[in-house]
């Protein structure tokens, strides 16, 4: 664990694509422990702001760190991926089969195996785990490609948290969710952030569920923070 | 003539050896024409196999070594054009097929190249393999069957989740580009064993019934290299009792086979 007070500090971040700017002056920071859910019309921002924090896009100005080091270059890689899970919204839907236990422990990819190193028994035991956390142990040889909505979201869970990352970002894990398959999944993503004590993230539409399941609400209008309200839980 | 007889002769043996081979390892490439989005690549890179031969019959070489050559540049140079043009994989493939193609033309018009010769270097037979393609496929065969088993767990990521390779630090690129250089190569053979037209035979359509049965990669990789071994072996015995023609039944007997997959496997 490390000893730093914030998970994410955000200071006169400026972000976009060739001449148009997406992010103007963005200032926040997110606590260790923390859930922070972005709110924001489409354009907004929400995505260009992950892809910073996540180094997939260069940004123009200011300062990101992560757990204090300070990762504006785009140099410390290796090192961010072991630090950050992240789910994207696009579910992954390969077009070939894929069983539950080989597509969690692809997560691991790059800490313990890669290319001719094999996973090990341990690599093996943590996918296990973590399958069992997000209740998904049952479907541990099913393909992938018969998982629902909601079970699917909750392997990508998996897959992100199967590293021991201290933070997680989720880039609106609940879209096309049903009320149960949400319910199911707020549940997974409570007891992962205790189990874990991950600093969170989320990219979210719909400001009903962000209050329900987040400690802040950061608005985000035309690159700008707009709000930022703590929940009063 | 049984199929003991047939496979006394040498050119039936080589035949037989040489459908194995490709069967059983080029049809694994299937996978990688369907997660990249390569079916125009197959087209594209025949197109360059004409303008090569084209280039060959105008400069008084041998019109199938420059098809070949032609292919192998081309899908060398596919995934880099790819990603400096920024352009879907089927895009640039529509790119150089057209471009190859006006160009090839160009040539006959100009070199006064005969366009049925080129065009003759499409029309394939397993039964006119040399000693040398067949080492030739041996050797493909094997390096297609270790980039498999080096780069498994990279492989199965790519064709899972792309944006998730990329982020996990996999060189998807590299990956992507080198297997783009053996589904070149690939092609190049299949175009000689069962002609330019019928490729998807050899390369597409084992991969597709397997993925109907497979739950995982490993079953998938066994199942598609089986069903690919039964569709070249099959088809070449099946042309030689009954007489038909080699690369046309090796076709047929894959759409059996996918056919057979989809009506079991709705």
């Amino acid at each position: 664990m490390s000893s730093s007070h914030y998970a994410i500090e955000l200071s006169k971040l400026k972000m976009g694509y060739g001449h148009h700017i997406v992010l103007k002056d963005i200032n926040f920071n997110i606590k260790l422990g923390e859930f922070v859910s972005i709110l924001g019309e489409n354009g907004a921002g929400k995505t260009t702001l992950f892809k910073g924090i996540l180094q997939l896009l260069p940004i123009m100005d200011g300062k990101i760190k992560i757990l204090e080091r300070d990762v504006t270059k785009g140099k410390d890689k290796q090192w961010l991926r072991s630090q950050i899970g992240y789910v994207p919204q696009k579910q992954s839907m390969g077009k070939f089969p894929i069983s539950v236990f080989d597509a969690v422990l692809l997560g691991r990819w790059g800490t313990s195996f890669s290319y001719l190193k094999r996973p090990s028994k341990e690599d093996k035991e943590i996918v296990e785990e973590t399958l069992e956390i997000v209740d998904l142990s049952h479907m541990i040889h099913q393909d992938c490609r018969e998982l629902s909505g909601g079970q699917c979201q909750r392997l990508n869970i998996a897959r992100a948290i199967v590293r021991k990352p201290q933070v997680l970002l989720l880039d609106e894990p609940t879209t096309h969710l049903d009320i149960d398959s949400q319910a199911k999944l707020d549940r997974t993503i409570d007891i992962i952030r205790q189990q874990y004590n991950l600093s969170i993230l989320m990219i979210s539409h719909d400001q009903h569920h962000a209050e329900s399941i987040s400690d802040r609400l950061v608005y985000l209008k035309n690159g700008e923070i707009l709000k930022n309200v703590e929940m009063v839980q | 003539m049984t199929v003991i007889d047939f496979l006394q002769v040498p050119i039936f043996q080589r035949a037989f050896i040489a459908s194995l081979l490709a069967g059983g390892t080029m049809s694994l490439l299937g996978i990688v024409i369907t997660t990249f989005n390569l079916t125009t690549i197959r087209f594209a890179l025949m197109h360059f196999g004409l303008l090569g031969g084209a280039i060959g019959l105008a400069l008084g070489a041998n019109p199938l070594t420059a098809a070949m050559a032609a292919i192998a540049i081309g899908s060398l140079l596919f995934g880099p054009l790819t990603d400096k043009l920024k352009l879907d994989t089927g895009l640039t493939g529509a790119f150089f097929m057209t471009g190859t193609i006006a160009l090839a033309f160009l040539l006959f018009y100009k070199a006064g190249v005969p366009a049925l010769d080129v065009f003759g270097l499409f029309t394939g037979s397993i039964l006119t393999l040399t000693r040398m393609d067949l080492w030739f496929i041996a050797i493909l065969g094997t390096v297609i069957v270790a980039t498999y088993f080096i780069f498994y767990r990279e492989l199965q990521l790519i064709f899972y989740d792309m944006e998730q390779a990329e982020w996990l630090g996999v060189p998807t690129k590299r990956i992507r580009n080198g297997l783009l250089f053996l589904t070149g190569l690939a092609i190049g053979v299949a175009m000689k064993i069962v002609g330019a037209l019928l490729i998807d035979a050899l390369i597409l359509l084992s991969a597709m019934a397997a993925s109907r049965f497979a739950k995982n990669l490993i079953q998938l990789l066994i199942l598609t290299s089986f069903f690919g071994m039964i569709t070249t072996t099959g088809g070449l015995l099946l042309s030689m009792v009954f007489d038909l023609p080699t690369g046309a039944t090796i076709t047929l007997t894959g759409v059996s086979i996918l056919l057979v997959s989809i009506i079991f496997k709705k």
